[in-house]
């Protein structure tokens, strides 16, 4: 490298130090807060005043067989939603590339951003709105009793059956939308001559979507799924939580509500740091993982 | 140079923000205690309370802000966890910031009023209450409140302080459970006579059949359950062993007496029978299958609609459907007999409750006026005014005054109580009366208890002039069943129907986080597979996931959480007795 | 491109046909489902409260009333809380587009020094959570609680927006940088005048996602916040849906129920509060995004800027 080379190159990064700063002091800095995994923290004590515990809360999640085979279970709930999470993500990459293929311009606008409504709604009301739905007496079974095709009401929301599926069509449902957002903005990057390139070569619509459209949108469908890949461990809890019933405990009980289930209602703060921590370090682990992976098999790494 | 431009406003943009800062968080001046000599007070000061018992939170408005102004020339402001949200974040973070606020009104619960103290969060009140009446009136509770703490000193009031007897309840009118049903579908099923718990639920179908349809035209239930309540076991299902003069603590049921404490997943216990009766109703058709699935709210709604038939809390059932058109057509839900119940209550706390305190925080403005202000909250006076929310009544002249040596309410207090949106006079703080209502939700004195001012409870539901007025159509058929009491507890008390349990100042130890989080593991087994019971098949189902719930809790090391639960109810059992022992023997000095 | 849709007007045939009268069903049926739960909130919450309590309200309103907006429209606090809100959406917006354009950009240069461990500097921090007093005490010390920087400054550095610029940069043509650089143009310049208009669409993305973000948040308030002054609107309405819950739950905890209770009795339920705050939440949403929208449904001619 010559000497102006190395001048320039420093100069680029002169230009990012500020947020280098604004990263370190408001993500990097408060990590000195990990400590607290390691003591019995109860506020309003202040750390000083209580007791170091050592590695004790990464033990309590394992102490006992009882213990350890409800941690079986979390996990297998935890992959398996996780996963259909991930098999799902491609749905809002297709969302974006038919609703590309509308020519009506203010139908192609309506529909994109009332899909994006159930984004908005809690997911507290979400269950609201599913209780009027599909509870017992709900319009949806009186509906179907009504029609005779059914004579007892079906349990939609306080059976385990198909637990896993009901979620991730419900994840479905209030992210399809919202997800296609940057996808359709690739769409709109895509060079149009492109299009028409391809056009006059005798390319069809599917043709078109294949081999123009669908490539331009690899690029974000992988950084995503790479994201989602090292977020295996963060399902969220609020949809599980508000969803939880006694009858499908069992399936729902994903990592962060079992945490919060467990936790949060004692208040252990220290407990509850413990279990990010880990989190953390295992997402960081999966992303470099997965970086290397594709490194290998698509010869450019992500990240 | 465009990169330098970004980089510098960035810069100053930091900068300016962290001079804002500065200048916003200007140091709280001290105030000196600047009382004049007249008793008003030179300097307007606002008080930051941190009262985890508000269900409001901002600047107190209203009439109740104009009597503390008159009184004390201050205003409260109201941070209130409970509106605030995020559970116990703000206490962390306030107490992080080494400041909760002037006042402190907070739970002691597992070792949080020792906590606070060692934190240096309050202040030592011993040297401003020295000649205030409140220390003079109610000196052994507070020195029984504060041997939670270790240092020497008064660092907190305990709340519901009491002049009664400790077995003399402090629920006023209604106890905590007690079988409420539709008195209409009671009466049309001719008040069948019930001997034990089993014999309700032929009466409950027969009710269910009478009333098929709520107001609205849904289908009854005579059952209705909700999850959200759920702690160490099902409240639903713990209710009904309330009703046998049971409590809960940790996963124990303790008698009110103290003379038997249960293990809750025990097959013989009430809990667990009180879960087969559940079963057994479900078995009948009696649950709501919504049970399940729905929470408070909705269940509340049902409850307005007169969906559900039978209610354990007063505050379901009658609170929500007895309104004075219902009663008026015969329709409300009234309390039914079943002999062999004895409901639990709780007991007067003729040493306070020191559960729940209030303190001075260690970097309050003007502690002195802190002090005179918690002076005035134990007065009668103080009392009645700030203890409305509750049920006392207000200011006199307002809202109530005396007539032939007998209290009674106003005009005005007739509307405004016990909350409604009615104009407050200007010369009174104007606004609604609703929205003056004092905040603070803190109970110094039982309402229970009699204001020596009017010779009556302060609590205004149970003025002799009050319970008069109870002569709806439904109220006089209860009245009749009832032989003539006027209230669900009186009626009670005349079957000798009622378990109280003699208030102490017992709180629970500190428990050590494994317990806390041990204990978290087995209570979410225990709620889950009592609704499973409840809900099951056959009785062999039943069985089957009781047994598997008790090794599943055996599995995740219940045994220990049981033993300090057990512990605990024996010493709360002892606290029992010692509360009735020293308020006989302190009484019988007096006399 | 006009003469290219004349052109495929002319040739539509039979698969085409097929083809969009299933696209556009499809999309309508999607929108239905996607619209109706926010349909049903509205109209649950315009209803007389005892209908939409006991589940009548499911087509259309009945017994139509304002009670429960005016009830929140009346709130103290209101028009400053709402005030707080916009300020911190639309600087809070600009700060992070800025931010996110320029960094997504700079991490495109591959001259820049050690790039890639920058690049992984800012990206894990995705993943790190370091738990709320340690983040409460680095604010109390950088003098940030309790003023209005708390809402923007922390918020800047994006590691996701970042991403997804870095990503949408790279897929224009190199080209274009280089011809200009070969002009004399600087880094800046180019940044500035090749870059934001070509990348356009993606940051109209990251506005939206930062916007609404800034617009949602409450729990920054919640644990940074104590002046009332600074209060946003979202949390403001939070602590209304709190009080209303814990009305309810004092109920519980009060042994003299009966008189707390009649309280409740009259208020609206928890649910009729929530779903009329969420309405009132999201419509000002609804009506500002189809601003953004303009900027990607127009498409960008990269040939353009490049001839």
């Amino acid at each position: 490298m010559t000497k102006k080379n190395t001048r320039q190159s420093r100069r680029l990064f002169y230009c990012i130090v500020p947020f280098v700063i604004l990263s370190f002091l408001f993500s990097y800095f408060p990590l000195h807060g990990w400590i607290y995994a390691f003591f019995d923290y109860k506020p309003p004590l202040s750390l000083s005043q209580c007791e170091f515990v050592g590695l004790k809360w990464f033990e309590t999640l394992f102490a006992n067989k009882t213990q350890v085979s409800q941690m079986i279970q979390v996990m297998k709930n935890t992959f398996a939603m996780s996963l259909l999470g991930i098999l799902t993500s491609i749905l809002p990459l297709g969302f974006a590339i038919f609703l590309n293929e509308v020519q009506c311009k203010w139908f192609k606008k309506l529909v994109q951003t009332l899909t994006t409504l159930p984004n908005f709604i809690s997911w507290v009301l979400v269950y609201s709105v599913a209780f009027s739905l599909f509870t017992d007496s709900g319009m949806v079974n009186t509906l179907l009793q009504n029609l005779g095709v059914i004579t007892e009401p079906i349990k939609f929301l306080d059976s385990d059956a198909q637990t896993y599926l009901w979620m991730t069509l419900w994840n479905i449902w209030k992210g399809l939308g919202w997800g296609a957002i940057m996808y359709l903005a690739a769409i709109a990057g895509i060079d149009a001559e492109l299009y028409e390139a391809a056009r006059v070569d005798g390319a069809n619509r599917f043709q078109l979507m294949k081999n123009i459209t669908l490539p331009a949108l690899m690029p974000t469908f992988f950084v995503l799924l790479m994201m989602a890949v090292a977020n295996f461990l963060n399902n969220g809890m609020d949809q599980y939580y508000v969803f939880q019933n006694s009858f499908n405990k069992e399936h729902i009980q994903v990592l962060d509500l079992y945490v919060y289930n467990i936790g949060m209602t004692g208040s252990s703060l220290s407990l509850a740091t413990a279990i990010s921590m880990l989190k953390s370090i295992i997402s960081v682990t999966l992303l470099m993982i997965v970086n290397f992976v594709s490194k290998k098999t698509r010869g450019e790494s992500i990240i | 140079m465009k990169k330098k431009a970004i980089s510098i406003l960035l810069c100053a943009a930091m900068v300016s923000s962290m001079a804002l800062a500065g200048c916003g968080g200007k140091e709280k001046q001290q105030a000196s205690g600047g009382k004049n000599s007249d008793g008003t007070y030179e300097e307007f000061i606002t008080v930051d309370v941190f009262d985890s018992l508000a269900n409001y939170q901002g600047m107190q408005s209203g009439w109740f802000a104009k009597v503390v102004k008159d009184k004390f020339n201050m205003e409260l402001n109201i941070i209130a966890p409970n509106v605030a949200g995020g559970g116990d974040t703000l206490f962390q973070t306030r107490s992080a910031a080494g400041n909760l606020g002037d006042l402190v009104i907070s739970g002691t619960a597992n070792g949080r009023f020792a906590d606070m103290v060692k934190a240096g969060l309050l202040l030592d009140m011993t040297d401003l209450l020295k000649d205030k009446d409140v220390l003079k009136n109610y000196e052994a509770a507070i020195e029984n409140a504060n041997e939670l703490v270790e240092q020497e000193g008064i660092w907190g009031l305990p709340s519901e302080i009491s002049n009664q007897s400790p077995e003399v309840s402090s629920d006023g009118i209604e106890p905590l459970v007690a079988p409420y049903v539709r008195w209409d579908a009671y009466k049309k099923a001719g008040y069948p006579e019930m001997e034990t718990l089993e014999d309700l639920i032929p009466v409950m179908k027969t009710m269910q059949e009478n009333t098929p349809e709520s107001d609205s035209g849904k289908k009854t239930y005579a059952i209705s359950l909700f999850k959200d309540w759920d702690g160490n076991m099902m409240v639903g299902a713990k209710n009904y062993a309330s009703l046998y003069g049971y409590q809960e603590l940790g996963f124990v049921m303790a008698s009110a007496d103290g003379s038997d404490i249960q293990d809750i997943t025990d097959e013989d216990s009430l809990y667990v029978q009180a879960l087969k009766f559940l079963f057994q109703a479900n078995q009948e058709g009696l649950v709501d299958p919504e049970s399940t699935t729905q929470n408070y709210d909705m269940l509340s709604n049902k409850y307005r609609d007169g969906q559900i038939l039978t209610s354990l809390w007063s505050y379901q059932g009658p609170a929500l459907y007895n309104t004075t058109e219902h009663k008026e057509e015969g329709k409300g839900y009234m309390p039914a007999l079943i002999k062999d119940m004895k409901p639990y209550s709780n007991g007067s706390y003729s040493e306070g409750n020191a559960n729940t305190i209030i303190a001075i925080g260690s970097q309050a403005k003007d502690p002195e006026r802190m002090a005179d202000f918690i002076d005035w909250l134990y007065s009668p006076e103080g009392v009645r005014i700030s203890e409305q929310a509750n049920g006392a009544a207000g200011p006199e002249g307002l809202t109530w005054e005396m007539q032939d040596g007998k209290a009674v309410l106003t005009e005005f207090g007739s509307k405004a109580l016990p909350s409604n949106d009615v104009a407050v006079p200007e010369e009174w703080g104007g606004g609604s009366w609703k929205d003056g209502v004092s905040a603070l939700n803190f109970k110094a004195v039982s309402v229970a208890d009699i204001d020596t001012t009017t010779n009556e409870p302060y609590m205004t539901t149970m003025w002799s002039s009050e319970l008069e007025k109870n002569n709806t159509q439904l109220d006089q058929e209860w009245q009749e069943y009832a032989g003539g009491a006027k209230t669900t507890l009186e009626f009670l008390e005349s079957k000798d129907a009622v378990a109280v349990a003699p208030g102490t100042s017992y709180t629970q130890p500190t428990e050590s986080s494994d317990i806390t989080t041990l204990r978290n593991q087995c209570k979410a087994a225990i709620v889950d597979s009592s609704w499973q019971m409840i809900f099951a098949k056959d009785e062999g189902e039943f069985q089957s996931i009781l047994e598997e719930m008790q090794d599943t809790v055996k599995g995740l090391g219940y045994e220990q959480v049981l033993e300090l639960d057990m512990q605990n109810a024996k010493d709360q059992a002892a606290a029992r007795v010692e509360a009735v022992e020293a308020y006989n023997s302190q009484n019988a000095d007096a006399e | 491109m006009k003469a290219a849709q004349k052109e495929k007007k002319k040739k539509l045939t039979k698969g085409d046909i097929t083809f969009s009268v299933i696209n556009y069903t499809v999309f309508i049926l999607i929108t239905l489902v996607c619209v109706y739960p926010f349909y049903y909130m509205i109209i649950n919450t315009i209803s007389a409260n005892d209908l939409s309590a006991n589940g009548f309200i499911n087509f259309l309103p009945r017994n139509i009333h304002l009670d429960n907006y005016r009830q929140v429209l009346q709130l103290s606090g209101l028009p400053t809380a709402a005030l707080v809100s916009l300020g911190r959406t639309v600087i809070g917006t600009a700060c992070t587009v800025m931010a996110s354009a320029f960094l997504g950009f700079m991490f495109t240069q591959e001259k820049m020094w050690h790039r890639k461990f920058w690049y992984r500097f800012f990206v894990i921090t995705m993943y790190f959570n370091a738990g709320l007093i340690p983040m409460f005490i680095t604010m109390k010390n950088l003098h940030l609680t309790n003023t209005f920087w708390v809402y923007i400054i922390p918020a800047i550095v994006q590691p996701f927006n970042i991403i997804l610029v870095k990503t949408y940069i790279e897929s224009i043509p190199k080209a274009l940088q280089e011809a200009a650089e070969i002009d004399g143009a600087g880094i800046l310049t180019v940044f500035w005048k090749i870059i934001l208009p070509t990348a356009k669409p993606i940051l109209a993305t990251i506005a939206i996602f930062a916007a609404v973000g800034q617009w949602n948040s409450f729990q920054d308030t919640l644990i940074y916040i104590t002046d009332q002054k600074l209060y946003s609107l979202q949390y403001l309405l939070y602590t209304y849906i709190n009080q209303a819950s814990s009305l309810a739950a004092m109920v519980r905890s009060s042994g003299t129920g009966a008189i707390s209770a009649a309280m409740v009795a009259t208020q609206q339920t928890p649910t009729s509060i929530r779903m009329t705050v969420s309405v009132i939440v999201v419509l000002p949403i609804l009506f500002v995004y189809p601003i953004f929208q303009r900027f990607f449904v127009q498409g960008i001619m990269i040939g353009s800027v490049k001839g």
